[in-house]
């Protein structure tokens, strides 16, 4: 198939997929609320339009909540790249948040500089995590997946003894930190919204990594791995090493989201489980078939369905896990490979055919 | 002549796979009962694919198949033998690790108290047939153990065992020594005599002639006739199968050899199974010389070209390139040697397959300073070189930013032959270098070897195809079981029958004799 068929062919792919699971979404909305009516209008329309005009404050919201996960879908983009199925996002963001508030209580700086260091260190620290799986999976051959995935988990779980028995704030009825001091936190990019200046970083973040996937060597060893392994070692990339510096890399994206997140929209850590962006993150690659570009539309696509969604709790009692389920759906057509590929094989035959023609013609048109 | 005579018939079978290939294009197919078919063509022709279609391993997207006057849908090999076809692949699809008898009866195991497999059956089974046919086989032997012709006679039982009655056989010799290929021809005429009806897949003349008593010829995914094989002249049927008569001769000045470039002393490897595969292997390849290995598949030659580019590591002995050692070493550090490699399975090391062809051509440069004059690539310096290697080597396709993968086979290896020997090489090692593909990719990557041998590379050529190491070497060394059986310093005078015997271990050079391939010592 041409390049622009195929093209035109995922962009038709996704779109079913999405179609069919928001169908699967219609079935039970019917089923769960009195006024399914005002429950779609919730979910498809509200979050943009509300009473015949645009929505400002709801659309601003979508934009903020799309930050934490433009950067663990990039993350992901970079490991899922190099065939590395990294589950580490979760904990790296977690921990970005953490050493990110730590820096943010204990360390007071000018105001410019503050939130520069932690986001700094929180990216430094979310990398210096990923060298944990990535080693073993080098060195010994331990899989990735189930380390990085159990790593979340001792990750959380030390942030909470910290949180709990050193650094709680005894002052207060819940388990929290101090306040993070003023200088620290990110601003807003509009003033009272959930949109900071954390968005711009992320679209920037996501220029500067689709440059280093696509234009730099780097990028390219990463690409190239994730197709062929054995390809790679033999053309005398440096394998084991661009593993470990492509899980490195998301967890460093991770890690500065997480940091992002908090000193954007808390001015206390009080996180007790993982946040669930790292989850998200991996719909959000997905959707955007591991390309950096994609991520910040499949992050609008996702954050879009999570407004709406929340919106239909609040207005029309459906529950808001919904947003899971729509997810799920999603998630099991865009990774069903054969999904469509009847209708692929019907396209590759039209072409091919259209090319012998083509051809002959061309033959018969020389000999004449 | 009477429709319900032909025990198949494919009619107007067109075949599309998923990346774009037509391998057949409205095919006509018939076989009498009880008649030896030979189904001829070169490689990519579409014998395959055809023959994948009739044993139900892949759909036709167009046209009908008809058994025995009975229009069938094979849509698994699980209904191609219930209808009574089987196949003997070219690869054997045997597991190495059981016993004959125990590949004989796979999937369909002789129970003993309902739940056990009753070994004992599958031995007696096994031998009935054996003793029936006259194939010997050793039932109680790990296949692993058994040499290829066996395999082969395994292969064979083990379809007629499922009730076959068309057989298949997918260039049943290639992998065969002449002994073994006389063998074969006796049993399958025997098996004709008893009523089997065969078709034969090969693009070897001389068998053809030999057993076959009728042919369908094809050439690009289209049939070009049927004919009876006594009418037929094997110039014809070579014309009918090329389409012009090519003569595969290169012409190419006597070599002048200087010093070695490659000494390889002493290598031995056992591999998991503890089969030695390589025994004391010692041989020198000189600037200016293409230095051929012939020798029936699995003799050791995989291995030897896995330890000449670190793919894998010897028990001992050494490896050095320009007085270099290549043991151990990474791949990138044997690259900056000089050394290419044409890599035998080039869909595994070859390429990346979802990669555009841009990407594979830089595969082994992107980090050179060409194209790395910032922190970004210069897209616009490889655009060009890309677009120059394309028109250099003659890749047919639409840009360079086509998926490799999509191209044939014959293109694809001209992407694979283009970045090795762009990269300037003194050392090229060519392992099956035209393996599956087209005549006119054949030609120009048997030319440009020669070219860039005479240019003072250095130049290993390792192939299965007799034609091409005789051909093309000025020095040839055969190997069997892993070692080196002979060698020859000038290969004007060789012909089949000399090799053959060294191929099949009946001859042996005195230890003198080998030595002198190891030269300046």
């Amino acid at each position: 198939m041409g390049n622009k068929t195929k093209l035109m062919f995922e962009f038709v792919r996704g779109l079913v997929a999405i179609l069919i699971a928001i169908a699967v979404a219609f079935i039970l909305i019917f089923l769960s609320s009195d006024d399914p009516g005002k429950a779609l209008e919730c979910m498809l329309l509200r979050p943009i339009i509300s009473n015949g005009a645009f929505n400002v404050n709801s659309i601003l919201t979508i934009l903020g909540r799309m930050t934490p996960i433009i950067f663990t879908g990039l993350g992901v983009c970079v490991m899922f790249s190099a065939n590395q199925f990294n589950l580490g996002g979760e904990g790296t963001l977690m921990l970005g948040g953490f050493v990110a508030a730590l820096i943010g209580i204990y360390c007071p700086m000018a105001a410019g500089l503050h939130p520069v260091v932690c986001i700094i260190a929180a990216t430094v620290v979310g990398g210096v995590v990923m060298v944990i799986p990535a080693i073993l999976k080098v060195k010994l051959k331990v899989n990735e997946m189930v380390c990085s995935l159990l790593l979340n988990y001792v990750v959380m779980y030390i942030i909470l003894h910290f949180l709990n028995n050193v650094l709680a704030d005894r002052t207060k009825g819940q388990t929290q930190t101090l306040p993070f001091q003023e200088t620290a936190l990110v601003g807003d990019l509009v003033a009272n919204s959930e949109l900071t200046f954390g968005f711009i970083i992320a679209l920037i973040a996501t220029v500067l990594t689709a440059l280093f996937m696509y234009r730099t060597r780097w990028g390219y060893s990463i690409r190239m791995i994730g197709i062929n392994e054995s390809f790679s070692k033999y053309s005398g990339m440096k394998v084991g090493a661009i593993i470990v510096a492509a899980q490195v890399i998301g967890g460093m994206l991770s890690g500065m989201g997480g940091a992002i997140e908090m000193l954007g929209r808390y001015n206390t850590f009080l996180w007790k489980e993982l946040p669930g962006y790292g989850w998200t993150g991996m719909t959000v690659a997905i959707l955007a078939k591991n390309n950096p570009i994609f991520i910040p539309f499949a992050a609008f696509f996702i954050a879009y369905l999570n407004r709406g969604c929340e919106l239909m709790s609040i207005y029309a009692g459906v529950p808001a896990e919904m947003i899971d389920i729509i997810q799920a759906v999603i998630f099991l057509f865009f990774a069903a490979e054969q999904f469509m590929s009847k209708t692929r094989q019907k396209l590759v035959v039209k072409e091919t055919k259209a090319e012998l023609k083509e051809k002959q013609l061309a033959a018969e048109g020389g000999k004449a | 002549m009477a429709e319900h005579e032909y025990v198949v018939q494919m009619k107007g079978i067109a075949k599309v796979y998923p990346n774009g290939v037509a391998a057949n294009q409205g095919v006509d197919f018939n076989v009498r009962k009880g008649e030896i078919h030979a189904l001829m063509g070169e490689n990519g022709a579409g014998k395959s694919t055809l023959m994948k279609m009739l044993f139900g391993l892949e759909q036709p997207t167009e046209g009908e198949i008809i058994i025995n006057g009975e229009k069938v849908v094979l849509s698994s090999p699980t209904v191609a033998i219930s209808k009574g076809i089987g196949m003997v692949h070219q690869h054997f699809m045997l597991v190495p690790s059981l016993t004959v008898a125990e590949n004989m009866v796979l999937g369909m195991e002789p129970k003993e108290k309902g739940m056990f497999m009753d070994y004992k059956k599958a031995v007696e089974i096994t031998e009935e047939y054996s003793k029936k046919f006259n194939l010997y086989v050793d039932p109680n032997a790990k296949v692993r153990d058994i040499p290829v012709g066996m395999k082969q006679k395994v292969e064979i039982l083990k379809a007629l065992v499922r009730g076959a009655k068309i057989l298949i056989l997918d260039e049943p010799t290639a992998v065969l020594t002449t002994q073994e290929t006389e063998e074969l021809f006796k049993e399958l005429v025997a098996l004709k005599e008893q009523g089997y009806t065969l078709i034969f897949i090969s693009h070897k003349l001389n068998e053809i002639k030999q057993i076959t008593d009728r042919l369908t010829i094809m050439r690009a995914g289209k049939s070009m006739g049927v004919y009876e094989t006594a009418d037929t002249s094997k110039e014809e049927i070579s014309r009918l199968m090329v389409g012009r008569d090519v003569v595969l001769t290169v012409e190419k000045d006597k070599a002048q050899p200087t010093d070695s470039v490659l000494k390889v002393r002493d290598l031995e490897y056992t591999n998991e199974w503890n089969k030695k595969m390589l025994n004391k292997i010692s041989f020198d390849v000189r600037k200016g010389e293409i230095l051929g290995i012939a020798g029936v598949e699995g003799n050791g030659q995989r291995e030897l070209v896995d330890m000449l580019f670190n793919l894998n590591r010897p028990d001992s002995g050494t490896v050095t390139v320009n007085g270099q050692s290549v043991v151990g070493q990474p791949q990138k550090k044997i690259r900056e040697m000089g050394v290419s490699l044409i890599p035998e399975d080039r869909m595994t090391f070859g390429i990346a397959g979802t990669g555009t062809i841009e990407e594979n051509l830089i595969s082994d440069r992107s980090a050179d300073k060409r194209y790395n004059n910032g922190p970004l690539f210069n897209m616009k310096k490889m655009h060009e070189d890309c677009d120059q290697l394309i028109e250099d080597y003659k890749v047919l396709c639409k840009s360079r930013k086509q998926q490799i993968g999509m191209l044939s086979g014959g293109n694809i290896q001209k992407v694979v032959v283009a970045r090795e020997f762009s990269a300037d090489p003194c050392l090229i090692i060519a392992d099956q270098p035209t393996r599956g593909i087209d005549v006119g990719a054949t030609e120009f990557i048997r030319k440009k070897l020669v070219e860039l041998s005479r240019e003072g590379a250095a130049v290993l050529l390792v192939s299965a195809d007799l034609n091409e190491v005789m051909e093309l070497s000025d020095s040839l060394i055969i190997m069997y079981n892993g070692a080196i059986a002979a060698y020859f310093e000038d290969t004007s005078m060789l012909n089949d029958t000399i090799m053959g015997e060294y191929m099949l271990g009946l001859k042996q050079q005195s230890e003198e004799e080998v030595r002198r391939v190891q030269h300046g010592e």
